[in-house]
């Protein structure tokens, strides 16, 4: 049935796109790192993992390591500018680099196809799992990774790791007036988000099998923050919140245009103005976005 | 490609890009933050250029004028919706930032919604190139460098001769200072938008007229604005002028020279002629703006 | 402890330190006072490694510390206070503690996700010792509350509980006191006292308040101008004239 397949589809995206928001709102929700340049980790986990299987027949499961730490390197790398660049200027540069990246997988076809794209990425477990159960098979794949990455990073997030990287955020100096090294944190905080904005890039690529330098634009970064501002900076499940608003919106109103007799790039610039408009608003009137961040309690001591 | 082509090039790129950088670099120094959607302020004056031009038949120089005015009048607005809220409530510089983002997006796709991403032209003469010294350039290109050349002069002379300029320089400065001697804040950072939207209206139109205009002009030339600014330091007009045209510089040379000499190390290899691609032209801003935000996010030029 | 000698550092053509030398011996108590804008809380900076010297040398404990970057001197067992205290918009009271705590487990991804039991233990043990800290200071009922949410007098509070937290040798503290109550006040200079005598630590205060300054501290040394212009015990420099020209501004 259509209808059924379309929800999945829809679902399958969400997830992905949770895995994003969830690393992009580590690197600003929590360590306070504006990075305009997150496309990157997607762009980098999607064509290592493809490129590795298509092009150099590793197995699938090496590729998916292989682009989670190539995209770990990438956060590595963008990190150490912010040793002595300011938050703005930090953010400005990572945006060209993202830029710099998805031209380098334009232009340098011998390695990438260029603006062809890699296609033909296999499926997971092709032999394994019949055609009609495939694609609830993927989701359900997703859904174990957000729920893996969600526990990993809570996990990062509620530990003194955690409350440094919220420090760092909120009051810099502070942190190193108390012996804090701020720059190794930063530099494990961007391994980290890194790392998670390679897997998604990686299930990204197995899932829609075909991907081309088009995919990876930085608007894509911006509907990112968007998931971030609308759902709720400092909280994961406020990612995954922003995640599902935003990706039903976008989605759903493509949907819609086959019903209203407006064509699809108008229908393309009205969901994008709508976006820009929710960032605008909620920046302006509601900055914690819809699910705020919680107030960490302690225990009493156990006895 | 010979020399003289190249400054030709150079000089024209460079006087489109000034008018853009220096309203970007006054913003960014006097409110303190990356205005992300400052080109495409730009765009959409240019876009109103078109409309007064195109459609309801105005003399091209007129409708730019008229543009420009439009335009000042769209930073203003854009202002006091948007960005006063925040500085009254005394948001961070990247909350600032983020926002204009959001309103990047948003001012592009409306823009893309009102008049479609279809490319548009002026009517702008055809007319044969002249040939100068071994280079060629048009009319068109002429009157470019002439209208960036007499911006830079105007501009010079309303920070120099004009109460609003002094008061822009002082503010500069020191803003504590500048606010103890009762300068009305808010009056100046009107004409500040006005002003820097303008230079940007007429920025942007310059370029449509060379090539294409079209929503998504602003997003294509954002990154190089900000390395001109960047390059010149913020806060320096004669800096974002002297940036555009080093960058103008580097991006016409860089693809233009032939890297074979260099890997054939005289002689020891025999490469054919190797070009850099001009896929990566966009690159070339990028990659010098990162190097220049590594090494010297100060810019070039210290400030005046 | 704490050797300082020639300190120079200029702003442009401004000298806000020129020729400083001090000493502040081992578990003393030693004051810094000078009128607004004398370079007290410049020399802090400077020591403290959050500002660049442009001459002479610092030694802490016998060994040079001049350049270093602040964690690492704060990790030495020098540490300080701001003089308008940092509290983070959204960490409580308790979190400003535990991040300051000296030995902690678990910051770094790597012990954070697979060192899960030890983490907790020492979580424990820091737990105990913040609470015991906010007794002290009267901060208890507070310790879940965020630190941007207190007074001024409350952050300076907080500032003293975090950097005794870290159980420094040394603690330079930038005006512990602006903006605290009385009653607190003295609470406070005891907690000094007591830290001095128990932890055996050493502190070295900027005041305004000659209360203060004669109540507890052991030796002073007075700026203007970022120059030395005196030192000794609090009687000698209250009857120094130098020192009562700079603050009234006399010939």
């Amino acid at each position: 049935m259509p209808i059924i397949n379309f929800i999945i589809y829809l679902l399958t995206m969400i997830g992905i796109y949770s895995l994003l928001a969830m690393s992009l709102n580590f690197q600003v929700g929590f360590t306070g790192l504006i990075n305009f340049g997150q496309v990157a980790f997607f762009c980098i986990g999607a064509y290592t993992s493809s490129l590795l299987v298509v092009n150099a027949g590793v197995p699938i499961l090496v590729g998916f390591l292989a682009a989670m730490a190539l995209s770990g390197i990438l956060g590595y790398i963008m990190s150490i500018p912010t040793k002595s660049l300011k938050s703005d200027y930090w953010a400005i540069a990572t945006l060209a680099s993202a830029e710099i990246v998805r031209l380098f997988a334009l232009n340098e076809d011998w390695l990438t196809a260029g603006p062809f794209g890699v296609m033909g990425i296999p499926q997971i477990l092709k032999d394994s799992i019949s055609k009609d159960a495939y694609p609830v098979f993927y989701l359900l794949f997703v859904i174990a990774c957000i729920i893996i990455v969600y526990i990993f990073l809570s996990m990062l997030t509620n530990s003194p790791f955690g409350r440094n990287l919220k420090a760092i955020r909120d009051e810099e100096e502070l942190c190193l007036s108390l012996g804090k090294d701020t720059q190794k944190l930063k530099l494990q905080a961007m391994i980290v988000a890194g790392t998670v904005g390679g897997l998604a890039g990686a299930l990204f690529a197995f899932y829609i099998q075909f991907i081309s330098p088009e995919n990876f634009k930085p608007i894509e970064t911006f509907l990112m923050w968007a998931m971030i501002i609308v759902g709720g900076r400092g909280n994961f499940m406020g990612a995954i919140a922003g995640a599902v608003v935003i990706q039903l919106f976008n989605v759903s109103t493509r949907f819609v245009g086959n019903y209203v007799p407006l064509g699809s790039d108008t229908m393309a610039a009205l969901r994008m103005t709508i976006i820009g408009v929710l960032i605008i608003v909620f920046l302006l009137y509601r900055p914690e976005g819809l699910i705020k961040e919680k107030k960490k309690v302690y225990d009493e001591l156990a006895k | 490609m010979d020399i003289s082509q190249i400054l030709v090039n150079t000089l024209v790129r460079g006087a489109e890009l000034s008018l853009l950088a220096i309203g970007l670099t006054m913003i960014f120094d006097i409110l303190k933050f990356a205005n992300f959607a400052h080109t495409d302020y730009a765009v959409l004056g240019a876009l109103f250029a078109y409309v007064f031009n195109r459609i309801l038949g105005l003399n091209l120089v007129l409708a730019i004028i008229f543009a420009a005015f439009v335009g000042g009048w769209a930073g203003i607005l854009i202002d006091q919706v948007v960005f006063k809220r925040l500085r009254k409530i005394g948001a961070q510089p990247v909350t600032l930032m983020i926002t204009s983002m959001g309103t990047a997006i948003a001012l592009r796709n409306l823009m893309r919604l009102i008049w479609t991403s279809h490319a548009k032209t002026y009517a702008v003469p055809l007319h044969k190139p002249f040939e100068i010294l071994g280079a060629r350039i048009t009319p068109l290109q002429i009157g470019i460098i002439v209208v960036g050349l007499l911006s830079m002069i105007t501009f010079h002379l309303v920070l120099h001769r004009t109460t609003f300029g002094k008061a822009l320089r002082a503010i500069s400065d020191n803003s504590d200072l500048a606010n103890a001697c009762a300068i009305d804040s808010e009056k100046m950072i009107r004409r500040l938008w006005f002003l820097a939207s303008a230079y940007g209206v007429i920025g942007g139109s310059m370029i449509a007229m060379e090539h294409l205009l079209y929503p998504r002009l602003g997003f294509d030339i954002i990154i190089p604005v900000f390395c001109a600014t960047i390059l010149g330091g913020i806060g320096n007009p004669y800096g974002a002028m002297l940036g555009a045209l080093t960058l103008a510089l580097a991006e016409n040379f860089i693809l233009a020279i032939d890297l074979a000499p260099l890997i054939n190390l005289g002689g020891f290899f025999d490469v054919g002629s190797i070009q850099i691609s001009t896929g990566y032209k966009p690159a070339i801003s990028f990659m010098i703006l990162i190097i220049v935000l590594l090494f010297k996010p100060t810019g070039i030029l210290r400030k005046k | 402890m704490l050797t300082i000698k020639n300190l120079e550092k200029r702003f442009g053509s401004l000298k806000a330190l020129d020729d400083v030398s001090v000493e502040v011996d081992d578990d003393c108590i030693v004051g810094l006072i000078g009128p607004n804008g004398s370079g007290k809380t410049t020399l802090f900076n400077v020591v403290s490694g959050f500002y660049e010297k442009d001459g002479g040398e610092i030694f802490f404990k016998g060994v040079r510390i001049d350049g270093l970057p602040p964690n690492k001197i704060a990790k030495k067992g020098l540490c300080r206070t701001f003089q308008v205290s940092k509290a983070p918009e959204k960490m409580t009271v308790l979190e400003n503690m535990l991040l300051a705590a000296e030995q902690q487990i678990g910051e770094d991804p790597f012990s954070a996700l697979f060192m899960h039991s030890r983490v907790k233990k020492s979580e424990n043990a820091n737990l105990a010792r913040a609470m015991e800290l906010l007794d002290m200071l009267q901060l208890s009922q507070l310790k879940n509350d965020y630190a941007g949410d207190l007074s001024g007098g409350q952050k300076k509070l907080l500032s003293l509980g975090r950097v005794f937290m870290l159980k420094p040798d040394m603690i330079l503290l930038d005006e512990p006191t602006a903006g605290v109550n009385p009653t607190l006040r003295v609470q406070l200079m005891e907690a000094i006292k007591r830290l001095q005598q128990i932890e055996k630590t050493t502190f070295f205060i900027i005041e305004h308040s000659m209360k203060v300054i004669s109540s507890i501290c052991d030796k002073v040394y007075v700026l203007n101008f970022g120059q030395k212009i005196a030192e000794g015990t609090p009687e000698e420099i209250q009857q120094n004239g130098q020192v009562l020209d700079a603050y009234l501004g006399g010939p």
